[in-house]
C-alpha cells in the first residue's frame, strides 16, 4: 500500500557488467589474470605444476584470512593469530612424539587453537571496554611464551615420525590436499558472510555496534564465536604448517597476523569494519600468494619481496576512495 | 535588491547523484529578519543552507551577500563572512569538552597556547544564556541529543554572526527549551541578526518568523509574509494537498492490561517508575529533556539494566537482560537517536528495515532477500518515505526521511504486542506526522499497546488516553485525556525539587 502522497518506491536492483568490472572485487579479477601472465613473463619456471607444488606452505596462512575477515568486518582485529598457530603446532608436534596415534595430534592443534581463540574471545566480551588490539597484543606475547617454554632451550622441535603428517601433506594428482581444503573453506566462509544472518549480523556490529544491539543483536556473543573461529582456524593453520617444515620452533607463525591482514586489506576488507567481502579477500590473498612464488622462483631476495607487498597495499586502500570518487561523477552526468 | 535585504540566493541548483535535491530556488533574506524556511521531508532545505555555508557547492545560481556576489569554497570560508550554522544532524567531538566543541576551529589562544580558562569561561556565559543544565567542563558524548543541541546553539552564538542559520533546532526540544530558544533567537534578531529557522513545528513559526519560505519537492514554491497566510494555506502550499485531520484518534474501547512497570529505578537516571498499558491504548510520556523517560524505556527493553523493578507482560513477568528478550515478548522499542541507534547509514533502506526480524524471514538461517524486499517496500510506502529505490543508502535521505525508515523498522516486527515510540515524529513532516498519528490510531484499534514518549505538547494532547508525566526522573503524575492540558502538564514536569526533598525525607522518616 502506498502513502497518501501515493509515492511508491522502486524494488528492482540494476547491476550492470560495468559496476562489476569498476567494483574493487572486478579489478583484483582483472589483476589476478595480468599477474599470472606477468609471472610467467619473469619466471621461466612459473608452470602449473611447479606452483601448485610451493604453494602448501603459503596456503595453510589462507585458512587464517577467512576468519580475519570476519573480526575485521566486525570492526575488531586479532593480532595473535601468528602466536596461536606456533602454540598449536608446537603442542601438537610433542603429542605426535610421544606416540600418542596422529590424530590425537591433529586434535591437539585444533584445541589448542580454539582455547586461545577463546581465550581472546572472553576477555574481550566481558572488558568489551578494551581495544581489541590491545588485548591481542597481550595474548599474542602470552601464547608465544607459552610456546617458547614448552619449545626449552633448543627452541625446537622436530617431528620424530613424519608418517602421520605426510597424510596430510599429500597430493590428488598434482594438486596438494590443503588446495581442496582451503577451498572448500573458502566456499562455506564466503557463503556464510554473504547469505546467511550471521553475516549479516557481522556487517551489522562493524557498521554501527550501538544500532545493531537496539536491533536485537547479541553483539558479545557474535564476537565471541567468531573469535573462537579465528582461534580453530589458526590451529588447522599450524596443523597444515607442521606438516610442510615437519617441526616448529619459537618464530613458527611469525608475522602471520600481518601477512593475514594485508590479504583482508588487499581485498578491500576495512580494519574500520562493516566494509569488504571475502570474494576479494581472497582473490587478492591468491595474487599475494602467487606472487611470493614467483618472485621466490627469480630468487629476488625475501625482504624485496615484502616492500613490494607493502608498497602494494598502500597503493590498494588509496584507489577505492578514488574509483568510488569517480563512480559518483558517471552518476551525477547521468542526472544533467 | 531592496534596501535592508542582508543575502539573497538566486536560481540555486543543486543536484546530488541520482536526485535534483534543488531546482532554481530563490530565497532573500532580510538584515534584522527571523525568516522560516519549511517544506516536506526531502524538499531541500537543508541541502539549501549547506549551500549557503558552502558545504555544498551548487551547479547552478548566484549568491549575494551585503550587495556583493560571494562565491564559497567551503563553510571556512561562510564563517568568515559572518555566516554560523547550527546543522540537522550535527557532527560534534563526543570526547571534548563542551567548550572544546564550541569552541571547536576558533579557539581563544594567547602567544600560540589555547586560553583554557577563558574559553571555559566563555562558555560557561554563553551556556547561561541559554539556560543549559550543564556545564562547560562536561564530557560531549554523556549529554543527551537536546543538551548536544544546545551546545550546537552556543557554538553558532559565540562566532557573533551577522545571519544565523538553525536547521530543525526544536526537533528534540520541549516546550520549555523551545521557550528559551524563541528568547535566544529574538534576543538575535533585537541586535541585529538574521536568522533563518528551519522547522517543521508550526508554533516556531508562528512565535518567531516574519515571513516564510515554502519549498517543495526541491522547487521554490513562494514566500510569504506569515501572518498574512493562513495555516491551511500554508500546510497546502508545503504538502500540495489538505490535511483534514491532523491527530486522527480513533474511539477504541481499552482492554486488558499489557504491559506494567513496578518501581524501576536506575541511579542517576530515574527512580521508583512505574506504569502501565493496555491494549488498544496510547499511553504518552513527556516532561522536559533530561526527565529520564528515554532512559527507563531503555531498561524495560533490555538496553541498560536497571538496579531495580519489575516488567509484566500480560500479567506474567519478564526477565529482560538484553534487547532481543524484549523484543521475542513483542515489546518493539523504536530508538530516539535515528543515526546512532536506529539505523546503519552505510546500509540500503531495505536491510535497514529487516534488520531486527532477518532471521524470521530467513530459512534455515539463510537470507531471505525477496521476502525482505517486498516486505521493506510495503512498510517503506506505508510511512510514505521519499525515495527512488528500496536500495539506496540510508544516508542519503533526508532527515524526516530516515525517521520515517525507522517508523518502518519497528511497524515491521510482526510480533508485536507493546510499541514504545521515543519521539517518533522527530523532524518528520506535516503530512507524514498525519499518517505517523494514522499509523498509530490503527494500532491502537488492533489492540496492541502503544507508548509514545513525545516532548510535542499538540501530539500528546492529540493522541494518547493517559499521559504519564516525568520530571527528575520521576513520575509526577499521570493524566486522563479529559482532564490533561498544557497548563496541568506544564506544571507537572516542572515540579521543583523541593517536593522530592520533601518525600525523601519523608521516606526516610
Ligand atoms: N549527500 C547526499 N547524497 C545524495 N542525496 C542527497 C544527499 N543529501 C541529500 N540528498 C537528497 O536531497 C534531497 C533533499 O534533501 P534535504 O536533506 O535537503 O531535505 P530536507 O528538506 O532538509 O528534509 P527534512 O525535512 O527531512 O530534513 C533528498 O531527496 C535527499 O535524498
Ligand atoms: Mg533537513
Amino acid at each position: 500500500m502506498a502513502g497518501k502522497s501515493g509515492r511508491t518506491i522502486q524494488s528492482v536492483q540494476k547491476n550492470s557488467l560495468k559496476s562489476t568490472l569498476l567494483s574493487w572485487e572486478g579489478a583484483l579479477a582483472i589483476l589476478f589474470i595480468a599477474l599470472n601472465i606477468f609471472n610467467s613473463i619473469i619466471s621461466p619456471s612459473y608452470t602449473v605444476t611447479n606452483v601448485l607444488r610451493e604453494m602448501p606452505k603459503y596456503l595453510c596462512e589462507i585458512f587464517m584470512l577467512f576468519p580475519m575477515a570476519y573480526i575485521l568486518i566486525l570492526g575488531d582485529i586479532d593480532i595473535s593469530v601468528g602466536s596461536i598457530v606456533c602454540l598449536s603446532a608446537t603442542m601438537g608436534c610433542f603429542v605426535c612424539n610421544t606416540g600418542l596415534p596422529v590424530g590425537l595430534s591433529f586434535l591437539t592443534c585444533l584445541a589448542v587453537g580454539t582455547l586461545c581463540g577463546l581465550l581472546n574471545g572472553i576477555i574481550l566480551t566481558t572488558f568489551t571496554e578494551l581495544p581489541a588490539m590491545i588485548v591481542t597484543l597481550g595474548t599474542q606475547i602470552i601464547f608465544r611464551g607459552i610456546a617458547e617454554i614448552t619449545l626449552g632451550s633448543g627452541g625446537s622441535v622436530s617431528l620424530k615420525n613424519t608418517a602421520g603428517y605426510n597424510a596430510i601433506a599429500g597430493k590428488v594428482g598434482i594438486v596438494p590436499i590443503v588446495f581442496f581444503l582451503v577451498i572448500i573453506a573458502a566456499v562455506i566462509f564466503t557463503v556464510i558472510l554473504a547469505k546467511t544472518t550471521f553475516g549479516r549480523k557481522l556487517y551489522a556490529i562493524g557498521s554501527n555496534r550501538t544500532a545493531a544491539h537496539y536491533a536485537g543483536i547479541n553483539v558479545q556473543k557474535c564476537r565471541l564465536i567468531v573469535y573462537t573461529i579465528m582461534g580453530l582456524m589458526a590451529g588447522l593453520c599450524g596443523m597444515f604448517l607442521t606438516s610442510a617444515l615437519f617441526g616448529a620452533n619459537t618464530t613458527t607463525g611469525q608475522n602471520f597476523e600481518m601477512d593475514v591482514i594485508a590479504m583482508a586489506v588487499f581485498g578491500g576488507i576495512a580494519t574500520t569494519g562493516g566494509k569488504g567481502n571475502l570474494i576479494g579477500g581472497i582473490i587478492s590473498a591468491f595474487i599475494i600468494v602467487l606472487l611470493r612464488i614467483a618472485l621466490g622462483q627469480i630468487n629476488l631476495n625475501s625482504q624485496l619481496i615484502l616492500v613490494i607487498i607493502g608498497a602494494l597495499l598502500i597503493i590498494a586502500v588509496l584507489i577505492p576512495g578514488i574509483s568510488s570518487s569517480f563512480k559518483a561523477k558517471q552518476k551525477m552526468k547521468a542526472v544533467e | 535588491m531592496a534596501e535592508d535585504t542582508i543575502l539573497e540566493l538566486q536560481n540555486i541548483t543543486k543536484i546530488f547523484p541520482g536526485v535534483k535535491a534543488l531546482d532554481n530556488v530563490h530565497f532573500d533574506l532580510r538584515r534584522g529578519e527571523i525568516h522560516a524556511l519549511m517544506g516536506e521531508n526531502g524538499a531541500g532545505k537543508s541541502t539549501f543552507i549547506k549551500v549557503i555555508t558552502g558545504v555544498h557547492a551548487a551547479e547552478e545560481g548566484k549568491m549575494i551577500l551585503e550587495g556583493k556576489e560571494v562565491h564559497f569554497k567551503g563553510p571556512r570560508d561562510a564563517s568568515d563572512a559572518g555566516i554560523a550554522a547550527v546543522y540537522q544532524h550535527p557532527t560534534s567531538y563526543p570526547e571534548l569538552s563542551v567548550a572544546e566543541n564550541i569552541f571547536i576551529g576558533h579557539e581563544k589562544m594567547k602567544h600560540g597556547l589555547i586560553q583554557w580558562k577563558v574559553m571555559n569561561d566563555e562558555a560557561a556565559e554563553l551556556l547561561g544564556r541559554l539556560d543549559a543544565d550543564f556545564g562547560p567542563t562536561e564530557e560531549m558524548g554523556a549529554l543527551s541529543v537536546a543538551q548536544q543541541q544546545m551546545v550546537e546553539i552556543a557554538k553558532a552564538l559565540s562566532t557573533n554572526a551577522k545571519i544565523v542559520i538553525l536547521d530543525e533546532p526544536t526537533a528534540s526540544l520541549t516546550q520549555n527549551e523551545s521557550q528559551k530558544l524563541y528568547r535566544i533567537v529574538r534576543q538575535l534578531r533585537d541586535h541585529g541578526v538574521s536568522v533563518i529557522f528551519i522547522s517543521h513545528r508550526f508554533e516556531d513559526m508562528y512565535e518567531l518568523a516574519s515571513r516564510v519560505t515554502v519549498l517543495r519537492d526541491s522547487q521554490y514554491i513562494g514566500t510569504y509574509d506569515v501572518d498574512k497566510i493562513s495555516n491551511a494555506d500554508l500546510i497546502k502550499a508545503m504538502v500540495g494537498r489538505e490535511i483534514s485531520d491532523m491527530y486522527p484518534k480513533p474511539e477504541v474501547k481499552i482492554g486488558d492490561e499489557l504491559l506494567r512497570i513496578e518501581g524501576m529505578s536506575r541511579t542517576g537516571f530515574f527512580k521508583d517508575v512505574s506504569l502501565d498499558v493496555h491494549e488498544g491504548e496510547i499511553v504518552g510520556m513527556t516532561g522536559l529533556v533530561g526527565a529520564g523517560r528515554t532512559e527507563t524505556m531503555e531498561s524495560v527493553c533490555g538496553i541498560t539494566k536497571p538496579d531495580e523493578g519489575k516488567v509484566f507482560l500480560q500479567g506474567k513477568e519478564l526477565h529482560i537482560h538484553r534487547p532481543a528478550d524484549a523484543m521475542k515478548e513483542g515489546i518493539i522499542l523504536l530508538p530516539e537517536d535515528r543515526q546512532k541507534q536506529g539505523l546503519i547509514l552505510s546500509w540500503g533502506l531495505n536491510r535497514n528495515v529487516t534488520l531486527p526480524i532477518q532471521e524470521e524471514l530467513a530459512s534455515h538461517g539463510f537470507n531471505d532477500n525477496k521476502k525482505e524486499n517486498e516486505l521493506s517496500k510495503k512498510y517503506l510506502e506505508e510511512v510514505d518515505t521519499k525515495a527512488v529505490t528500496i536500495f539506496e543508502q540510508a544516508s542519503s535521505l533526508s532527515g524526516g526521511n530516515q525517521q520515517k525508515v525507522v517508523v518502518a523498522k519497528a511497524l515491521a516486527q510482526s510480533n508485536m504486542k507493546v510499541i514504545i515510540m521515543d519521539e517518533p515524529t522527530k523532524g518528520v513532516d506535516v503530512g507524514a506526522k498525519a499518517e505517523i498519528y494514522g499509523i498509530m490510531g490503527e494500532l491502537a484499534k488492533k489492540g496492541y499497546g502503544i507508548i509514545m514518549i513525545s516532548s510535542e505538547m499538540p501530539e500528546i494532547l492529540g493522541m494518547c488516553d493517559r499521559i504519564y508525566v516525568m520530571c527528575n526522573g520521576r513520575v509526577t503524575g499521570c493524566l486522563d485525556r479529559g482532564e490533561a492540558t498544557q497548563e496541568g502538564i506544564l506544571t507537572l514536569s516542572m515540579e521543583n525539587s523541593a517536593k522530592h526533598e520533601h518525600a525523601e525525607t519523608e521516606a526516610h522518616s
